[in-house]
């Protein structure tokens, strides 16, 4: 690991200032909050900042609320916190089954959910110092020619990672927003909205700015009559990043769809809404075959790459079993 | 021999060190801290082959904090570990593959070390690569060694692993039917808990290595030999270890390296290695491709077997590359060819019972298949083929194959519960699959010293190193039953080439076979002693005398007694000692095990949930009952891990290694691994220490294959290449 200096703050206002003031300076800076993520970042030294700004020393900053409006949950909340609190188990439908699959028992006592929707790229040919990828300011996504059974089937290109966060798609489902703090004040934007394709710029994963950090993620009760479902599938039932993952949330009535949120996680390099198949279930009686055919449909203008077409098959019958689980 | 006999032998008995070890009291090598200790570090190759041109390291040694950067211009050291000793260098040039070792660095702490890897500037001549074993065979392949890319073995010349009985041709013309298929296992590594580490320092012209291995003496002689130092110059220490499972054997690379920067700085040396360096810069299991030719007669009887195969050694040939699953069948005509072929990749060496389970994997994968495509219960066609005579000629020192089998069968619930391959209903099915495993029980060379001190206890010098498997506490139970004290009164010293008397190295399963014999042999020469000592004390015969639970007394009047201190108190102490060397003539030895497991497929989304394990095993007497079922549940999951997720993955255009991290290479959780079902058959074996035969390498052998047959049961889909992964599951699905 390259040294570096730790700067604990007291305030979020705090470290905006300090993110700028380094910008201005040309010195790199990035925030850590519970450090799980970026620690492997910089043992590798794929990432190597100067300067590094503790949150975890804000106070405050870590707390699930429950209100008329909804849940607002702390940046610095941990993924356990989140797994165990009793209000979330039992009025987010799937929010802490997500955040329980997430990572490994120990992660998750130390991870945030702000560090977890920022989380870098699990692809190895980023994580991995051997490789300067396109990512990381070089000319190739070896995916492209390499290894790609993890890799991107939808929204890839010219990068194909896919989103590694299992926090994002569930909490996309549920059409949570997240809030934003920095040097013009603060925002809240859907979350949904957070993340960027490499098509628009394949350096970054999502739209935060030098001097930005997350401080909040505000989540709607779900509608009365809602039911949703989660399911994970990944090689190995701890420690594992997704192969394909399916959150679904629908509101319906004797069976008849009325609202429907369909998101992926695993298959592209944002959470991956199925806008096409919640528009074509809108009104639609759900069974067996417009639960597979909302599966095509969502899958329709799948690219899978030379490793991964077998991801085709199991998210459209994810899906399909999602919807059924769903009325 | 009944169990009853014995007083500590065959008990659950928690580990000897077991305080230390859960406490952090116990140094192991990554532990240890000296008076003006350095730190070094490894700069690996980046390329699966080049040349190197040249090395400045001008910038590195400015650094503050930097005390040596040694490489193949100043430290030309051959490393001889293994046996196989080829033209192999600490350093080597060309290097061979992505992790070969190109320098390394020792600083005034890590960080210093690790920063000054990057200054190092090296420059590389690119040469083709090749990662394929058979494309390196193929004629105009880059070449990896001079003497061509089919390994040079022991005999020093380039040739196959050849073996062969019977006649093959009347064999195949015999059989009512004949089968060929090809079965592929991958490189998986060892992913021992510890990751390697060594500490050199060098007093008055002596060298003492700390050393993180599986044999303290051998390594001594190969430090000895590699640096040219003579025996007596060398002192190799290894008190704790946190496993290696094969893959630190003897001495390795760094050991020599650690030597040599505490030589030319003048100061102890640690070397360390990342989870990366462990993953790319040592070794795994071997990878290989083996085609086989079965004959069968129509009830399902083998008349004969070929095997042609290839296997993946890497870039230096470490170990044998042999493939030897087919040692438990009977097969009465067989030939076998292996060709152990070098490759840009990571060398291909031990990991517990080297050439074991990816061969059973092939072989009772096959078998299986047979079983399927004939019509009969694979439990019937592995009953019937089970090995009888080792090679088709040698007797076993004992044998309950069989027994394991139906034992097992009977406890699974094979009769109710196994089905026609991919018969369940529903999108979870169930399968329930089997194979049949093992591993060598040879005896050999052994030493140990007991001193009996005038308190009354006994202090066991042995050699072995404890690499995980309990093997302290198997000593001091042989110890404690042989002589007939208590094992709370029985201290051990273990693992010091300057103290502790020869041993031949942990691997092999040797631990128990080659020292218990020599522990028992100087618990009797003490006894001896002892009861020269007591008889005028008792006013008897020594030859009257008898000692347990720590008390000497006559046999006919057990009431005549002297407590065991006492009868030691004017010697000052008593030593007994044994140099044991058994041998089994005209017997072939081997510990036997059945595996059996249920699973669940989901067939949507290709997932494994293994939900039942049951492990027979013929292991002779069970010395330590609680270290004995650990071990088999190790390798068990081992095996599990290695059937369903673990593969160390290289990069085809660039030969990296794309996942060196536990994380990444998917060795299994806890979630992976239901509860092992542990049983054994135990009938002790009339030439193992107290009638046990070997422990630890058996239960990987079979696990990977019942795993395997257990998938097959469940999806009627045969997966020929390892691991077999939610994704292959998935596309044999579709076809
Ligand atoms: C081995 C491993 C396996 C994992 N498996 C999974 C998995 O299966 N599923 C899953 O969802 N996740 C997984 N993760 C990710 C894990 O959930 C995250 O590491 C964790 O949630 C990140 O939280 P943290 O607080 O430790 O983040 P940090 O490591 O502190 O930060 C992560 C990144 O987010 C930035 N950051 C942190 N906080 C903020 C903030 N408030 N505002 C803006 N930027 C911020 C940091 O600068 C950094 O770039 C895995 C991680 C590891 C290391």
């Amino acid at each position: 690991m390259k040294s570096f200096e730790n700067i604990n703050v007291r305030s979020v206002k705090e470290a905006v200032g300090l993110l700028q003031k380094f910008n201005g300076e040309k010195k790199t800076a990035q925030v850590v909050s519970g450090g799980t993520e970026l620690l492997q970042l910089m043992k590798e030294r794929v990432a190597t900042p100067q300067y590094l700004i503790n949150l975890k020393t804000i106070p405050g900053l870590s707390y699930i609320k429950e209100e008329r409006s909804g849940f607002r949950i702390g940046a610095l909340t941990t993924l356990t916190e989140i797994e165990e609190n009793k209000s979330v188990q039992e009025k987010l439908l799937f929010l802490s089954q997500a955040a329980g699959e997430a990572a490994s028992p120990q992660l998750r006592n130390a991870g945030t959910i702000g560090g977890n929707i920022c989380q870098r790229p699990f692809c190895w040919y980023f994580r991995s110092a051997s490789f300067t990828c396109l990512r990381k300011g070089g000319e190739l996504c070896y995916a492209v020619t390499g290894d790609s059974r993890f890799h991107a089937i939808l929204g890839g290109g010219p990068s194909y990672i896919v989103h590694p966060s299992d926090m994002a798609p569930a909490l996309i489902a549920f059409g949570a927003r997240i809030k934003i703090a920095g040097p013009a004040g603060e925002k809240t934007i859907p979350l949904e909205k957070f993340f960027v394709l490499p098509q628009v710029d394949y350096k970054r994963e999502n739209i935060l700015q030098p001097g930005e950090i997350v401080t909040e993620i505000q989540i709607p009760h779900p509608r009365t009559g809602s039911k949703g479902f989660y399911h994970k599938v990944r090689e190995r039932q701890a420690w594992d990043h997704p192969i394909v993952s399916v959150s679904t949330v629908l509101q319906a009535k004797d069976g008849t769809c009325q609202e429907a949120r369909v998101v992926l996680g695993g298959v592209a390099p944002v959470p991956w809404r199925a806008a096409k198949a919640e528009a074509f279930l809108r009104g639609k009686k759900v069974d067996e075959a417009a639960a597979r055919q909302a599966g095509e449909i969502a899958l329709d203008g799948a690219r899978p790459m030379k490793d991964n077409g077998y991801k085709v098959g199991l998210a459209k019958s994810l899906i399909q079993r999602a919807l059924l689980a769903s009325v | 021999m009944a169990q009853k006999e014995f007083s500590v032998v065959g008990k659950r008995i928690t580990r000897i060190d077991a305080y230390e070890r859960v406490t952090g009291q116990a140094q192991y090598t990554g532990d240890i801290q000296l008076a003006g200790m350095l730190y070094a570090r490894l700069l690996r190759s980046p390329h699966p082959h080049a040349r190197v041109v040249s090395i400045d390291t001008s910038k590195a040694e400015k650094l503050a904090g930097v005390k040596a950067v040694i490489h193949h211009q100043n430290a030309q050291v051959p490393w001889a570990s293994g046996g196989h000793t080829h033209r192999r260098y600490i350093f080597n040039n060309p290097v061979r593959f992505v992790g070969d070792a190109v320098a390394a660095v020792a600083a005034t702490d890590r960080h210093i070390a690790e920063e000054a890897l990057g200054l190092i500037e090296v420059k590389y001549e690119k040469l083709p690569h090749v990662l394929d074993p058979n494309e390196a065979l193929k004629p105009g392949a880059p070449k990896i060694s001079t003497d061509g890319n089919l390994s040079v073995g022991k005999g020093n010349f380039s040739a196959p692993i050849a073996e062969q009985w019977g006649d093959l041709e009347k064999g195949f013309k015999e059989a009512d039917r004949i089968f060929e298929d090809t079965y592929i296992s991958k490189h998986v590594n060892n992913a021992q808990l510890e990751p390697r580490a060594s500490v050199a320092k060098w007093e008055g012209g002596k060298l003492t290595v700390w050393a993180s291995t599986q044999g303290v003496s051998n390594a001594r002689t190969d430090i000895a030999k590699d640096l040219g130092l003579p025996l007596s110059k060398v002192r190799v220490i290894c008190k704790y270890m946190g496993a290696g499972f094969g893959n630190k054997n003897q001495a390795q690379d760094y050991d020599l390296m650690a030597a040599v920067l505490a030589k030319v700085t003048g100061q102890p040396v640690k070397v360390e290695f990342t989870r990366e360096d462990d993953f790319i810069g040592m070794h795994g299991r071997w990878a290989s491709e083996q085609h086989y030719k079965i004959g069968v007669k129509r009830d399902g009887t083998i008349t004969a077997v070929e095997l042609d195969a290839v296997t993946n050694v890497g870039a230096y040939r470490k170990q044998s590359g042999n493939l030897s699953g087919t040692d438990f069948y009977q097969i009465p005509n067989f030939k076998k060819v292996v060709k152990p072929v070098h490759t840009n990749t990571v060398v291909g060496a031990n990991y517990r019972a080297p050439a074991y389970p990816q061969s059973v994997f092939g072989f009772a994968s096959f078998l299986d298949q047979i079983a399927h495509e004939m019509g009969i219960n694979p439990l019937e066609m592995f009953l019937k083929n089970r090995v009888r005579l080792y090679a088709n000629k040698t007797p076993f020192t004992s044998n309950f194959l069989e027994e394991c089998a139906v034992e097992g069968a009977k406890k699974v619930g094979w009769k109710e519960k196994w089905h026609k391959a991919g018969a369940a209903a529903g999108p979870k099915k169930h399968g329930i699959g089997m194979a049949l495993g093992g591993y060598p029980f040879r005896p050999g060379l052994g030493a140990a010293a007991i001193r009996v001190n005038p308190d009354g206890t006994a202090h066991v010098l042995v050699g072995v190193t404890d690499i995980g498997t309990g093997a302290k506490t198997t000593m001091a139970i042989i110890a404690a039953e042989a002589l007939g004290i208590p094992l709370n009164q029985i201290q051990l010293t273990n693992g010091d080439t300057d103290v502790t008397p020869y041993s031949v190295g942990e691997s092999g399963s040797r631990t128990t076979p080659f020292t218990g014999p020599a522990v028992i042999a100087a618990a009797e020469d003490v006894r001896k002693l002892i009861f020269n000592v007591a008889a005028p004390q008792l006013k008897a015969k020594a030859e009257d005398l008898d000692l347990r639970d720590g008390k000497v007394f006559v046999k006919s009047n057990p009431s005549q007694s002297l407590p065991l201190g006492r009868a030691v108190a004017r010697s000052g102490e008593l030593i007994g000692r044994a140099t044991t060397n058994p041998t089994f003539k005209g017997l072939a030895g081997k510990s036997f095990a059945a595996h059996f497991a249920e699973v669940e497929v989901d067939s949507r989304t290709g997932h494994v949930k293994i939900t039942r394990y049951v492990a027979v095993h013929d292991s002779g007497t069970i010395i330590n009952r609680l270290a004995a079922e650990s071990q088999i549940k190790g390798g068990v999951v081992q095996g599990i891990g290695m059937a369903l997720t673990e593969e160390l993955l290289i990069d085809r255009f660039t030969a990296i290694p794309l996942n060196p991290s536990y994380r990444d290479a998917k060795v299994p959780t806890h979630l992976e691994v239901p509860e092992i079902e542990v049983v054994f058959i135990e009938h002790p074996d009339p030439y193992g220490p107290f009638g046990g035969k070997v422990v630890g390498e058996p239960p990987i052998t079979p696990a990977v294959a019942t795993v395997a047959n257990a998938i097959f049961n469940a999806t009627g889909k045969r997966i020929k290449e390892l691991p077999i992964t939610p994704d292959k599951i998935l596309r044999a699905a579709q076809v």
